[in-house]
């Protein structure tokens, strides 16, 4: 699965530590997902779909054989 | 997430304070051979069986023994699962998915290294194998936890 973290956090001029804060996380999870080391749960995806108000699959796309 | 068993995170520095100076405790009274019986206090023993003796056997007698080597199991086992079983400042999903992962790695990685030794080392060596795996899987543990962890906070942007 890949993602457009960075891209959304870019548009709404966030850093990392912004975003772990709004949404209640350690910056090290933020991190972690843009480099795709970590696909997080539902709940988080959608918290981060509401903060960029944009729907998840604006955010969150399968890959290839997935 | 299903974090209801973690402890608050000021646990964690307690856990290190007891679980370091076990260690080394551990060590220095394994290398240096330190008698045990260098505190000796009667304790409750659920079932006592002497050692090579000819006494019966009891339940639950009070007897007399050295417990230097208790105190160091103790602290090394309560600082262990204090270090492991404590909230980070920030404890989200991704430090739950470091900790789960970490548990899995560490029994995985001891029963590999229990069996190899179980198949290569025999008689009274054996013996220490399993002292030392007593603790080989909480010690596995906190190292790979504290190294993925390590990792996640160096790769930065």
């Amino acid at each position: 699965m890949k993602n457009n973290i960075k891209v959304q956090r870019a548009i709404h001029d966030f850093t990392q530590a912004d975003l772990a804060t709004k949404i209640g996380v350690s910056r090290q999870t933020i991190n972690a997902m843009e480099k795709n080391k970590y696909v997080p749960s539902t709940v988080l995806a959608l918290k981060l779909a509401k903060l960029f108000k944009v729907n998840v699959e604006e955010i969150f796309q399968l890959e290839g054989n997935e | 997430m299903n974090t209801h068993y973690l402890l608050p995170n000021k646990y964690k520095i307690i856990g290190w304070f007891l679980f370091i100076p076990g260690l080394i405790l551990g060590l220095l009274s394994f290398f240096e051979n330190v008698d045990d019986d260098t505190i000796t206090i009667p304790v409750l023993s659920i079932f006592y069986e002497e050692f090579m003796g000819s006494s019966p056997r009891e339940l639950f007698a009070i007897i007399t023994t050295g417990i230097l080597s208790e105190i160091i199991a103790v602290m090394i086992i309560i600082g262990g699962l204090l270090i492991a079983l404590s909230k980070e400042k920030i404890e989200d999903e991704f430090t739950s998915k470091l900790r789960s992962d970490s548990f899995v790695w560490a029994m995985i990685v001891n029963y590999i290294i229990l069996l190899l030794a179980t198949l290569f080392i025999y008689d009274m060596t054996f013996f220490t194998v399993l002292i030392f795996n007593m603790f080989t899987p909480i010690i596995f543990f906190i190292i790979r936890y504290n190294f993925l962890k390590l990792k996640s906070n160096s790769d930065e942007e």
